[in-house]
């Protein structure tokens, strides 16, 4: 335990000094990527990861807290930091209407539906110029600021996406070692179970998908106005594929994973550079490798490590037995 | 006798043109252990699903502790105190046996995500009490030994019991179990029957469905008898058991068949 907390200290402390090690812009600007990858992903694994459910919607709404802070900052002149909750809240929105429609039903078809939703999502913003200005997308969009405080360079948006990425990971922390958590669980685990020991399979997946969305819209709005411009792209599915490959790879239900996926993420995104296209084939050979051989993503390999690492200091650890449930057969 | 705990007046559950439960009418006192027996395809397990929750019936009504409660779902049916198991194991697989039982215990807890968050005292309180409970659940069931392996990793044996630690976490007033002998061998068997014995001596009525006549003969106080969705026959086992319309439709049968 004790050494636990030790090492998530010197987590967080590294994470803190990370940008005086970067020594250039351009590797700050990959810190506030990685970062923001960190957000969004761990927003997503509530879903994937605790609910058990695959979203193929979650960029669209990382899109409509982008679009909703840049036009409230762009058209009404909104301080953005007012309009970072807002994005939350409008995603959070968007998120309760599609998630009552689509949580109606689950695996493949809730996964297809959420496509769907998240392709209407795509389309509306590409179309409706009026608002969104199309393909064009929003440019101009003003920094993070609200009076003195201000967000402008890689460097400040770092810290406030680290301490965004910090509350969140404490909020799943949180989450998982509280009844609402661990309802969560035993909805991936088991729904009609669940459902038997008095848990609302509905109310609860609607929850999180509620502040999944909530978290992504934050995200997104963070996102337009580091960027400075937007465009639907960011609803696109190469952006789904990207959350999905992170929570994926990094270690799905975990709050490590989606960092650490992240991490792998933007470095892989960076370092193909040269492979030009060819980088998305390299990420489709790294997520059908993890489903594969690593189903519990990177962090798999460190729990496994600690695992033997235990059985080796332990000789009386007992281990897991190998009888397979059911042998035995059924009844009669 | 004590007070009445679930009656079930007319229930009655059609699918398509197969009535798979007619016009059956039952009544559980509090503290009892009644049994529910009858060939393959008798209807038990339709309607223990509506008993559950799971399975809305199409006519007929069901009391539990006094209120109406026909075709509400199963998770309100879960909150009123009504626990299950499942014929086929039905466990949360990929969580340690401890895991499974704590998070079992929903309807018993309070302090949510929020309580977590700020680490209030009346969280920590329900925390630590929720970690004695659950081991004393597991102890109950006498998986204290394994709480830390996974579900899924547990011995056959280990996780039907697993699945009643569950259902017990629950803290139910009426405990539904489909089947629990299914596959136990006559050692496991016994233990089982001291296992239900010890459920009702804490105050749980408890209703089964059960084929191993031994279970059901030592356990239960008395017994229904379904075929083709009509109660049959009910009473003490000694008597039902001797039926000579019990042992045509179903006794008779397994005879032969054994």
């Amino acid at each position: 335990m004790n050494a636990k907390h030790i090492s998530l200290a010197g987590g967080v402390l590294l994470l803190g000094i990370l940008p005086f090690l970067a020594g250039n812009a351009y590797l700050e600007h990959l810190l506030v990527l990685w970062m923001l990858y960190a957000l969004l992903a761990l927003s997503l694994n509530i879903i994937i990861g605790y609910l058990g459910e695959l979203s193929f919607g979650h960029a669209a709404f990382v899109g409509v807290g982008a679009y909703t802070s840049a036009i409230l900052s762009t058209q009404l002149g909104l301080p953005p930091l007012i309009g970072l909750p807002l994005a939350g809240l409008v995603a959070a929105l968007f998120g309760l209407v599609i998630g009552y429609a689509a949580l109606r039903v689950v695996g493949p078809q809730f996964a297809i539906l959420t496509l769907g939703f998240g392709s209407i999502l795509y389309t509306v913003t590409n179309h409706w110029v009026d608002v969104t200005r199309g393909p064009m997308g929003i440019s101009n969009i003003p920094p993070l600021s609200l009076g003195p405080v201000t967000f402008t360079d890689a460097r400040e948006t770092y810290y406030l996406v680290l301490g965004l990425v910090l509350v969140v990971a404490f909020l799943c922390h949180a989450l998982v070692n509280s009844r609402t958590g661990r309802a969560f669980i035993a909805v991936r685990e088991n729904a009609p179970l669940a459902a038997s020991l008095g848990v609302n399979v509905f109310h609860t997946k609607l929850l999180g998908f509620v502040v999944a969305t909530a978290i992504a819209g934050v995200g997104g709005a963070i996102y337009a106005h580091y960027i400075k411009v937007i465009t639907p792209d960011i609803m696109g599915v190469h952006n789904v594929a990207a959350l999905i490959i992170v929570v994926v790879v990094g270690g799905r239900g975990t709050i490590v994973g989606p960092i650490l996926g992240a991490l792998v993420y933007i470095g892989l995104l960076e370092s193909l550079r040269v492979a030009g296209p060819l980088r998305m084939v390299v990420f489709a050979a790294l997520l059908t490798g993890t489903v594969v051989f690593l189903p519990g993503g990177l962090v798999s390999l460190w729990q496994r490590w600690r695992g033997n690492h235990k059985a080796e200091n332990n000789a009386t650890a007992t281990t897991a037995p190998t009888t397979l449930p059911n042998a035995e057969g059924g009844a009669k | 006798m004590n007070a009445e705990i679930l009656s079930v007046t007319g229930l009655t559950r059609i699918f398509g043109g197969l009535t798979a439960v007619r016009d059956v009418n039952m009544t559980v006192h509090a503290g009892e252990v009644v049994g529910l027996i009858g060939p393959n395809g008798a209807g038990k397990t339709t309607l223990f699903n509506m008993l559950g929750g799971s399975l809305p019936p199409s006519s007929g009504r069901i009391r539990f502790d006094g209120a109406d409660c026909t075709g509400e779902p199963s998770h309100v049916m879960g909150q009123r105190g009504v626990s299950r198991t499942f014929q086929i194991t039905s466990v949360f697989p990929s969580l340690s046996a401890l895991d499974n039982v704590r998070s079992a215990a929903y309807r018993t807890t309070k302090a949510g995500w929020g309580a977590s968050v700020f680490r209030t005292a009346a969280y920590r309180r329900e925390e630590a009490d929720l970690h004695r409970r659950s081991m004393e659940t597991l102890a109950f069931c006498d998986l204290d030994h394994r709480a830390d392996i996974l579900a899924d990793a547990l011995s056959y044996g280990e996780q039907r019991r697993l699945e009643i630690a569950i259902a017990l976490a629950a803290q139910p007033r009426l405990l539904l179990l489909d089947e629990p002998a299914a596959g136990m061998n006559p050692e496991e068997g016994q233990r089982l029957v001291e296992m239900i014995r010890r459920i009702r001596a804490s105050g749980v009525t408890v209703l089964l469905v059960e084929h191993h006549m031994r279970v059901v003969a030592a356990v239960c106080d008395r017994l229904f008898v379904l075929d083709h969705g009509v109660k049959i026959a009910e009473g003490p086992p000694a008597q039902v058991l001797n039926d000579p319309e019990v042992i045509r439709v179903y006794l008779g049968r397994e005879t032969v068949d054994a």
